[in-house]
């Protein structure tokens, strides 16, 4: 490097971005569902995983319209966002990429993927208004929404993603890492958004779940998302998800393109 | 990366086209696996032909001592082309020998299903419904078992479908509510699962040849795991709405994909690429007017149906291929 003025700009750039890139460990106390308490124990299945069987929802749906703060508008209630990393709360796009979400949150209605009953993706299937199921067996745990039926299977033995595949709700690969299950999702396409507003992400979309059981009734539910394409850095999100143990409750059915269809019928009446 | 992996999702996309036919039978992942029996199921065979099965050993059990019947299985009564196919008792005597007599219809639920069996292409599963109980359980590519001491969900790779079984012995759910793959709740005995499903809506066919139900169906399932391998299956319809008398299927459930241990069920995506539903007239659910978007009238670019493809390239998998339905 011969000039003595590009080496210190690149000195200072480099500090530059450490003295402004907040520690990881420390964003966001102020937001999202990071309280740490002390650590729970949780109990065991029959064959010695941390248990995270139940019917589980979020209770703050306002992160199901937009995951990052927001004042209330017609139709969706304020809320103070889910983000938890970087600490503002505020999702880090490339310059590039924020006219697109501009222009998703101006065309939600029509353009907004659950508006024609396709499948969320993941995360946001998470925190949807709907409640989901988790199974647990030795090799792989289930989860099954009741949004239209999704269901994932998470693998505890396979350890590489499948190739040259894509799916909308990803391809889910888990582990134990003690008490927290950690699943890392990719091969997702380039279809689904992250919430109602129009946040997005490319096909590059690589997410990391941790599912910890944080009292009987709650499940801290952490997740990192990666995308190089559309962010400028990782992300991460953070929520509690809330045992359902109103008694006899169980999943019932939203079959979204059906009554999408009466509607129609209904309409051109 | 599997062997024959892309080949069979190619042919997965192709074979969408004719989900409706009957004994579909498409290869396997690997390409290796026969066409299916009689009556559908084709995907989820249960290995090569030829080769003698190997002893199945007793079946596994669960915590608790019930049997466990977690993994793959595909075979069963059929009766997917034809339900009357897989019936073998009506009304508590065996079938009658003309199969054409075998469903004691009354009289609207007769000519309902002949009306049904001439306009092939109202059939729900081009509507990408769930198929409702039983015949979700003899769709084809099989289906997953993911048990647990008190809890059985059934996952069909087709339609993404699921079918939620509590064994803890609760009630059932307000009568009021009607879902397509009905509320089921199971109890043992011995080691036989019984199921009994109500709260079915009447959009649900038996078959794919538009054999109907009505929504005071209950079906009565038993299921009995005889060895690890092999489930005897049997289910009683009784809809004092559409039929005279209780009628019953049966057949056994075979495991699948014992040679393959590398074997998943994959996604479904139906509503993602399905263009059948476009040469739909408005009466039966077409979209030709308005969609089943929220969309201001103009306010969108088309979506290419089929999606606009993923990293693939091709239709979302699962998704319908263009070209009417029959």
């Amino acid at each position: 490097m011969r000039n003595p003025l590009i080496v210190l700009a690149l000195i200072v750039a480099a500090f530059g971005a450490v003295l402004f890139m907040p520690p990881l460990t420390s964003a966001g106390q102020a937001r999202g569902a990071n309280a740490q308490g002390p650590a729970y124990t949780p109990p065991k299945t029959a064959f010695g995983h941390p248990d995270l069987q139940g019917i589980w929802q979020v209770l703050d749906h306002s992160a199901a319209y937009n995951i990052e703060p927001h004042t209330a508008i017609f139709g969706v209630p304020a809320g103070q966002g889910v983000i938890v990393d970087p600490p503002h709360g505020m999702i880090p796009y490339l310059p590039g990429a924020v006219a697109k979400r501009q222009e998703n949150f101006r065309n939600r209605l029509s353009q907004d993927p659950l508006n024609k009953c396709y499948k969320p993706g993941v995360p946001r299937i998470t925190y949807m208004h709907f409640p989901f199921q988790i199974l647990q067996t030795p090799q792989f745990v289930t989860f099954v929404y009741e949004y239209i039926h999704n269901t994932r299977t998470v693998y505890l033995n396979r350890k590489t993603h499948l190739e040259g595949l894509d799916f909308w709700n990803g391809d889910s690969i888990g582990r134990w890492e003690g008490n927290t299950l950690v699943v890392d999702v990719a091969d997702f396409n380039d279809q689904t958004w992250f919430d109602a507003s129009g946040n997005y992400h490319s096909e590059a979309l690589h997410v990391e779940e941790r599912y910890t059981r944080s009292d009987p009734d709650t499940i801290m539910y952490e997740v990192s998302i990666t995308d190089p394409k559309v962010f400028s850095r990782p992300w991460k999100m953070s929520m509690l998800l809330y045992r359902h143990k109103e008694k006899n409750f169980r999943i019932l059915e939203y079959e979204c393109h059906a009554y999408a269809e009466d509607a129609a019928k209904e309409q051109s009446r | 990366m599997r062997n024959g992996l892309p080949g069979s999702i190619v042919i997965m996309a192709a074979g969408v086209a004719i989900v409706s036919v009957a004994s579909l039978s498409i290869p396997v992942q690997g390409g290796q696996q026969p066409p299916a029996q009689q009556g559908g199921a084709g995907r989820g065979g249960p290995g090569r032909g030829g080769a003698p099965a190997p002893p199945a050993g007793p079946a596994k059990r669960l915590p608790g001592g019930k049997p466990d019947m977690t993994g793959y299985w595909a075979g069963g009564p059929g009766g997917l082309a034809n339900i009357r196919a897989a019936i073998t008792e009506v009304g508590g005597q065996p079938a009658p020998q003309d199969p054409a007599s075998r469903i004691p219809y009354q009289p609207w639920a007769a000519a309902k299903a002949q009306q049904n069996s001439v306009n092939l292409y109202e059939e729900p599963e081009l509507h990408c419904f769930l198929s409702g109980v039983p015949s979700q359980t003899y769709r084809q590519f099989g289906f997953q078992i993911v048990q647990t001491p008190d809890y059985m969900l059934a996952v069909n790779e087709f339609m993404g479908a699921v079918r939620h079984i509590p064994t803890d012995g609760r009630p059932h759910i307000p009568d009021s509510i009607k879902l397509f793959n009905g509320d089921s709740v199971g109890h043992w005995e011995g080691d036989t699962l019984v199921v009994e499903t109500t709260n079915n809506n009447d959009r649900t066919w038996l078959d794919n040849f538009g054999n109907v139900h009505s929504d005071a169906l209950v079906v009565i399932e038993r299921w009995t795991p005889v060895d690890a391998n092999n489930i005897q299956y049997e289910a009683t319809l009784t809809d004092p709405k559409a039929y005279t008398a209780p009628f019953k299927i049966a057949g056994t459930y075979r495991r699948a994909q014992i040679n393959d241990p590398a074997y998943e069920q994959m996604e479904f995506a139906c509503v993602e690429g399905n263009q059948d539903i476009q040469h739909y007239t408005d009466v039966v659910g077409g979209t030709a007017k308005p969609g089943p978007s929220a969309a201001p009238p103009g306010s969108e670019a088309p979506v290419p149906a089929g999606g606009r493809g993923g990293r693939g390239g091709g239709p979302p998998r699962g998704g319908a291929p263009p070209g009417p339905p029959q």
